[in-house]
């Protein structure tokens, strides 16, 4: 296991010192080997912290303070440590503001940890003497396999088969960028081995985006190519929404639960 | 310099082109920029992002105090060709069921 040095970088408390840290943070990731994608989560999450630090931990006063930033990378993970000597502050104990709010109801601002938490694998904070350390973790997928393609061990979502043509499928969590790439895979999995009739239980999800919403259209379009369907269950209320706005609930069969689904099965294909 | 606005009138549409990077040390401007069009009583907002390498929850947080304030007097702020990052941030922040999105500036434009 290779290991590079660790870079370091010290900055003034000032807004206007972000960028350099985010240059610098962007170097470092593009010598760890990190993809592009990898690197704007990492770009990001330092500049929301480094934000929140100055905002919150020194509250705009510029009394000659530093903030200390240092990057490691080893074979699987890139590291960020932030370290800064303002009031002891845990931006991990705060509430995250939630992204399925309607509009109206969403506050300005609070967005930042928010950001850190999704964009990083993992984020510690420690209190060591009088300084605030946070260190981000962005792990290093293996370079095993084409670029581009998904790696064989992929993960998948769990599913149950019920006969030789039709499964019920679990996704949960958002389906977002992130994820729905994964609601694919296993979709397209099910298809491949001759499933053609997919019961989508959606009750685990909590969000849908437009990536996921294309994942379920091309699955549903292939099912009906091959006289199947994609019948969906339990969305959630925000999800209603959603696919009422988008037309959705048109185009699928959408059931309250997945029992229900189940009993409207026709019994004779 | 970091970020540049762009703003033409066109018939039913102030159009926003924004070049660079958006973070904490200019969102104010952005939005700001918009302010002005609100207040001289534009309300049909686009905000072409093509050209936005970077855009931190600062920039975000700007979009959705303009968009609430345009609603509010009927107007919309409609966004024109974000990149696959800008686009996955806005979706991490749930915001792609709040704007509207289009792939290009004529479509976002057109839309109104």
């Amino acid at each position: 296991m290779s290991e590079t040095a660790t870079s370091r970088l010290a900055i003034g408390a000032r807004l206007e010192e972000v960028r350099r840290a985010c240059d610098f943070v962007v170097e470092a990731a593009e010598r760890a080997g990190l993809d592009e994608r990898a690197i704007y989560h990492c770009q990001m999450a330092v500049d929301e912290a480094l934000t929140n630090v100055i905002e919150h931990g020194y509250g705009f006063r510029d009394e000659g303070n530093t903030i200390e930033l240092s990057c490691q990378a080893t074979a699987d993970r890139f590291v960020i440590i932030i370290e800064d000597d303002s009031p002891a502050f845990n931006p991990l104990t705060h509430e995250a503001p939630d992204p399925t709010e309607p509009l109206d109801s969403r506050e300005p601002g609070g967005w930042g940890i928010y950001f850190i938490r999704k964009l990083m694998d993992d984020v510690r904070y420690e209190r060591i003497g009088n300084r605030n350390r946070l260190t981000l973790v962005k792990h290093i997928p293996a370079l095993a396999g084409a670029r581009g393609s998904a790696p064989a061990d992929a993960t998948l979502f769990p599913t149950r088969d019920l006969d030789s043509q039709t499964a019920i499928v679990m996704p949960s969590g958002r389906l977002d960028s992130n994820n729905s790439p994964q609601l694919e895979r296993t979709l397209e999995a099910q298809l491949s081995s001759g499933k053609t009739w997919l019961f989508v239980d959606m009750a685990d999800v909590e969000y849908i985006a437009s990536s996921g919403l294309k994942v379920l259209v091309a699955a549903w379009r292939r099912a009906r190519d091959q006289h199947g369907d994609v019948i969906l269950s339990g969305l959630q209320p925000r999800l209603v929404e959603i696919f009422e706005t988008v037309g959705f609930d048109m185009l699928f069969h959408v059931y309250p639960d997945l029992d229900s689904a189940l009993a409207a099965r026709p019994a004779k294909r | 310099m970091v970020m540049e606005i762009n703003v033409s009138e066109m018939r039913r549409v102030q159009l926003f082109e924004v070049i660079g990077r958006v973070d904490s040390t200019n969102a104010t401007e952005l939005g700001t920029a918009m302010d002005r069009a609100v207040d001289d009583g534009k309300s049909n907002l686009v905000l072409d992002l093509s050209g936005v390498e970077y855009m931190s929850s600062a920039g975000l947080r700007e979009m959705v105090r303009i968009l609430k304030r345009v609603k509010r007097v009927g107007g919309d702020l409609r966004i024109a060709n974000p990149s696959e990052r800008v686009r996955e941030v806005l979706e991490l922040a749930g915001l792609d069921s709040v704007f509207e999105i289009y792939p290009t500036q004529v479509e976002a434009v057109g839309s109104f």
